[in-house]
């Protein structure tokens, strides 16, 4: 079971003059699932790769935390990476080796050294027991993408990071995946997943975190019925694209991501965690 | 230092099944050898013995550059840089592996290199042989330390091909000034003292020590 708390508070980042974080805060609990939902460019890919330790907020406070009881110990940058697993709209494999050896070689940078029993028990449940031979590079992208998601894992992490895993499958992958990220769940390993598709956010998650423009705009958990369903979410992510039209159409620039007359990015309404949505509790 | 090991295991196998930097390096220095061949035609076997540190490090030089200009290119490809960047720890455990795998192709091509070039200018190194692989080992470190740190740092720059020889080569100036002196006296039959290789010693760890300093945030975002 994952012991592994994320929260932050006022996290950015900037990349240059780009804002692509505006200061969010938010607080996932250890065995939650989350999913991150919003437009291209809102900032998803940034948050998950500071979650995952690949990147430094360039402002804000991050905690990686390890909860044990009523006692926390903050973890380092270098040992938060040992907890996590990332997987990208990249299969992040090597091509010249097989499924297998990119598993082995993955596990002996986290310092694991999985027996063969092992290896193919989790080849097994991600349904490439038959392939496990094969280099990653003859392999077909859904097949490649169960393999990241097997290296994603192979070191028994805490939390599963996923940015945008049903990118380029077939239904039919992307539901297998789907199966295989819910029973990886159900084994108490925390999911971050960052998708477009708000059904398989509903399928992955307890919470659904919708962000726009660096800014998180709304939040919603299972346990709100109705509003935590597909529909709500996608309404809510259509209010968001048709509120950026209306500005665009003002021509005024008002909202996030405004620019001066210098092209400097500049906070017009001061709207952290403002709520477009559903209403945020706990984010 | 599993890390280290684990990524030499990996660019090993990788490059056995590609031959992708080997093929490039190993036809470069051998076309090398022949242009010089013709280029420098019937020249006194004295006149020969003098200028052939110099080209054989020359080419040396080069050939490394074009192994390790992809030594992080190959890494682009399905994004996996970012699963190194992943791997807990010292990120300059990576750093170690893939100067490690470099120093490996380099070494073996120049060892090729060397061979080739003996034969072709009717050279007798065999007896200087132990001398020279110290002398070429010694400033190999130096040269894949620098080039991988700047082989990662240019590898997301799409003018990578062009910034890492501008990078590289001044810094390697006093590597191949002291390679250069030091090949001249092993293979001029002198004994190799500790002052000869002292210059490349010192180089060398200053070199392997900042790599492996540095190489965390270049790896960060």
């Amino acid at each position: 079971m994952s012991r592994l708390r994320l929260a932050g508070t006022g996290v950015a980042k900037r990349f240059g003059r780009v804002a692509a974080l505006a200061g969010i805060d938010f607080e996932i609990e250890p065995g939650e699932s989350v999913a991150i939902l919003g437009a291209n460019g809102a900032g998803k890919s940034t948050w998950l790769r500071i979650l995952a330790g690949l990147a430094k907020p360039s402002d804000g406070r991050f905690v990686a935390e390890l909860a044990e009881g009523s006692a926390r110990t903050a973890l380092s940058r270098e040992q938060l990476r040992g907890r996590v697993g990332y997987v990208g709209h990249a299969t992040l494999l090597s091509g010249e080796l097989t499924a297998r050896e990119n598993l082995v070689f993955a596990a002996r940078l986290h310092g694991r050294r999985p027996s063969r029993a092992e290896q193919d028990a989790l080849l097994a449940e991600l349904g490439l027991a038959e392939l496990a031979d094969r280099r990653v590079s003859t392999l077909s992208r859904g097949t490649a993408q169960r393999v990241s998601i097997a290296r994603g894992v192979v070191h028994e992490p805490d939390v599963l990071l996923l940015d945008e895993p049903f990118t380029g499958l077939d239904e039919v992958a992307a539901a297998r995946l789907s199966r295989q990220l819910s029973r990886l769940r159900a084994r108490g390993c925390s999911l971050v997943v960052i998708t477009h598709d708000p059904q398989r956010a509903v399928e992955l998650a307890d919470r659904a975190l919708l962000l726009h423009r660096g800014r998180l705009r709304g939040a919603t958990r299972r346990s709100e019925g109705e509003a935590f369903g597909a529909p709500a979410l996608r309404d809510a992510l259509v209010r968001l694209a048709r509120e950026d039209e209306a500005n665009a159409e003002a021509g005024a620039g008002r909202g996030a991501g405004e620019r001066d007359g210098a092209g400097r990015e500049r906070d017009t309404n001061g709207d952290r965690g403002e709520r477009a949505g559903t209403p945020e509790r706990g984010a | 230092m599993n890390v280290a090991l684990a990524l030499l295991w990996k660019d090993l196998l990788c490059e056995w099944r590609s031959r992708d930097r080997l093929v490039a390096m190993i036809v470069f220095s051998i076309l090398v050898v022949v242009v010089f061949q013709f280029a420098w035609p019937a020249a006194p076997k004295e006149q020969t013995e003098a200028l052939a540190p110099g080209v054989l490090w020359v080419i040396y030089l080069f050939a490394a550059l074009l192994g390790l200009g992809r030594t992080f290119t190959l890494e682009l490809e399905n994004d996996a840089l970012t699963a190194l960047a992943l791997a807990p720890g010292t990120r300059g455990f990576i750093f170690l592996g893939k100067a490690a795998a470099s120093f490996v192709l380099i070494a073996a091509v120049q060892a090729m290199t060397a061979f080739v070039f003996a034969l072709f200018f009717r050279l007798d190194w065999l007896d200087a042989a132990g001398g020279l692989a110290l002398v070429v080992a010694l400033a190999d470190v130096a040269i894949v330390s620098v080039g991988t740190l700047f082989s990662a740092m240019s590898a997301r720059s799409r003018f990578r091909e062009v910034l890492l020889p501008v990078l590289l080569i001044p810094s390697l100036i006093p590597v191949l000034a002291s390679a250069v002196r030091a090949t001249a006296a092993t293979l001029g039959g002198e004994a190799l003292t500790l002052a000869a290789l002292q210059p490349l010693v010192v180089i060398a760890g200053i070199y392997a020590i900042l790599g492996f300093l540095l190489f965390d945030p270049v790896l960060d975002e």
